[in-house]
């Protein structure tokens, strides 16, 4: 129960937290401007190779839900690595750090509402999708989609524990919220197919957990079943809890290390 | 040296010492422009047409963009952090000069942004870089820089009054790469998105960029894309002024600025 508790905590504080900075009106605008900046700069890319005879018109659709489903790494990553920065800056590591707390529910919760928050801005961009961009939905099975939005969210937020621990290191993990959130776009078959990218960079792609999650949303939505779609999200949950494993590795050596060195918010 | 220059030199200078002294914000302010031009130079990679110089310029271009928007969402709220925005208000230099002078500084840190594309474009994709009139693409280049610097000072002067200035950092980034046909033909764009092109100083000088990197000789349109450019520049900068005279009244009248 005790857990349990610290889990839910976690989760809501961690959450919450981002109001100090965020008003809740602008936490929404931002979404929805967001959701749609990112899809849109690439769409225009995208009918710019069309438009000229480059591409095939089916470039729009695949560019349309990469970005839609891509609007996780806002939330699962950048925003979790952030949660460090944000204990840095507000003063909050050491009380976070002298709390008798298990470390384990702390840690995996602080992630957990922005799994469900990232989910809402990759329904609002895929309602992008279909109405300014014509994606067609008609086969897709909007369950089974669900269910892969939210295994994506969950590992991806897997992830970006992963790096928030690795970033308690280093004096800005801000720094590295940028840099993950956006390499994404280049490994992870977002805009172009893994394929597309020199050899030895695609084994890098399989690294994260959104290479996956694209990859069985996209054949969702064109109407595979969760039966067909399930040895991806297997491994994708397979990299999803190495990462928060390692993730917690990396906090609790963190933790250890700042106590006996006792520059908590300076390493 | 007149008073002006000599406070936009020492904010320009003062910008450069604290890039220099922590190097690593430059990061948050180039990766987008960075990874985005990446992703367009691989989608553009079969493609046959003047693709390659789009990506490359329009990627110098939002790395401009880039820096200048965050430091004007970050030039007052640095100040707020160090604790000394109370001393550069209660300075007579005017504040205006104070943002404009990083601002600048700011807008041409984000010119490495090209340089790494140009040496990712020409090493790694092959792309064709060769310009046809270097001195007017130099020109160019720098007048579209004080412009996207001079549209970033009407942003500060209403970051001035927010908390939210980090959000709105975050949020206006690709808005301004997508209206301003960064990496595209604004036609490509939705008929009433085109007004808001136009009032871009960013969207003439990219054009104007283009044009000059493609031909020797000087078209009309390049000076027309100039002149606009440099016309909208102008009313940036007295729309600034106007901006900051108010808010820096208001602000000195309500005592809220460093709460704000």
């Amino acid at each position: 129960m005790s857990l349990l508790r610290i889990f839910f905590s976690s989760a809501v504080f961690s959450f919450r937290a981002q109001f100090s900075w965020l008003y809740p009106p602008m936490w929404l605008a931002m979404k929805f401007a967001m959701s749609l900046s990112s899809m849109a700069f690439f769409v225009f890319v995208g009918h710019f190779l069309i438009t000229t005879g480059n591409a095939p018109t089916s470039l729009v659709a695949y560019i349309a839900i990469g970005n839609a489903m891509t609007m996780l790494s806002w939330n699962t990553v950048f925003s979790v690595i952030n949660i460090t920065s944000h204990d840095k800056w507000d003063g909050t590591l050491p009380l976070l750090l002298v709390t008798p707390a298990h470390r384990l529910p702390l840690f995996v919760g602080r992630a957990m509402i922005h799994v469900f928050d990232g989910m809402l801005s990759v329904a609002i961009s895929f309602v992008y999708a279909v109405f300014l961009f014509g994606v067609n939905f008609e086969n897709a099975d909007i369950l089974a989609l669900i269910v892969v939005v939210f295994l994506t969210a969950f590992a991806m937020a897997g992830f970006g524990l992963l790096i928030g621990g690795f970033s308690f290191y280093f004096r800005n993990p801000l720094v590295f919220a940028n840099i993950f959130t956006f390499i994404l776009l280049v490994f992870c078959g977002v805009n172009f197919p893994v394929q597309d990218l020199p050899q030895p960079l695609q084994i890098v792609s399989y690294i994260f957990p959104l290479t996956y999650g694209l990859d069985a949303g996209r054949r969702t939505i064109a109407g595979a079943t969760l039966t067909e779609v399930a040895p991806l999200l297997g491994q994708m949950l397979i990299v999803g809890f190495i990462s928060i494993i390692f993730g917690y590795i990396l906090f609790r050596s963190f933790e250890h290390m700042a106590r006996k060195t006792g520059r908590i918010e300076a390493v | 040296m007149p008073k002006t220059l000599r406070v936009l030199y020492s904010a320009f200078r003062m910008a450069m010492l604290h890039w220099i002294a922590d190097p690593q914000w430059v990061i948050p302010n180039v990766i987008a422009p960075f990874i985005y031009t990446f992703v367009a130079l691989t989608l553009f990679k079969e493609a046959r047409g003047p693709f390659g110089l789009y990506a490359v310029l329009g990627g110098g271009m939002m790395g401009m963009w880039g820096n200048t928007l965050y430091s004007s969402g970050f030039a007052i709220e640095f100040e707020k952090w160090q604790g000394t925005l109370e001393e550069v208000l209660a300075a007579p230099s005017n504040l205006l000069h104070v943002i404009a002078g990083k601002s600048i500084s700011n807008a041409l840190f984000g010119l490495t942004n090209m340089v790494a594309i140009l040496l990712i474009a020409s090493l790694v994709f092959r792309v064709p870089l060769g310009v046809a009139n270097p001195i007017l693409f130099a020109f160019s280049i720098i007048l579209t820089l004080l412009s996207v610097s001079a549209l970033g000072l009407i942003f500060a002067s209403a970051f001035v009054l927010t908390r939210s200035a980090q959000v709105f950092t975050n949020g206006l980034e690709t808005p301004i790469y997508i209206i301003s046909g960064s990496m595209f033909p604004i036609a490509l764009l939705p008929f009433w998105v085109h007004p808001v092109s136009y009032i871009l100083g960013p969207t003439w000088g990219i054009e104007a960029i283009r044009i000059i990197a493609g031909q020797e000789s000087v078209s009309l349109t390049f000076w027309l894309n100039i002149g606009v450019m440099l016309f909208i520049t102008l009313a940036y900068v007295a729309i600034a002024a106007f901006l900051f005279k108010k808010v820096e009244t208001k602000s000195r009248r309500d005592g809220t600025l460093v709460q704000a």
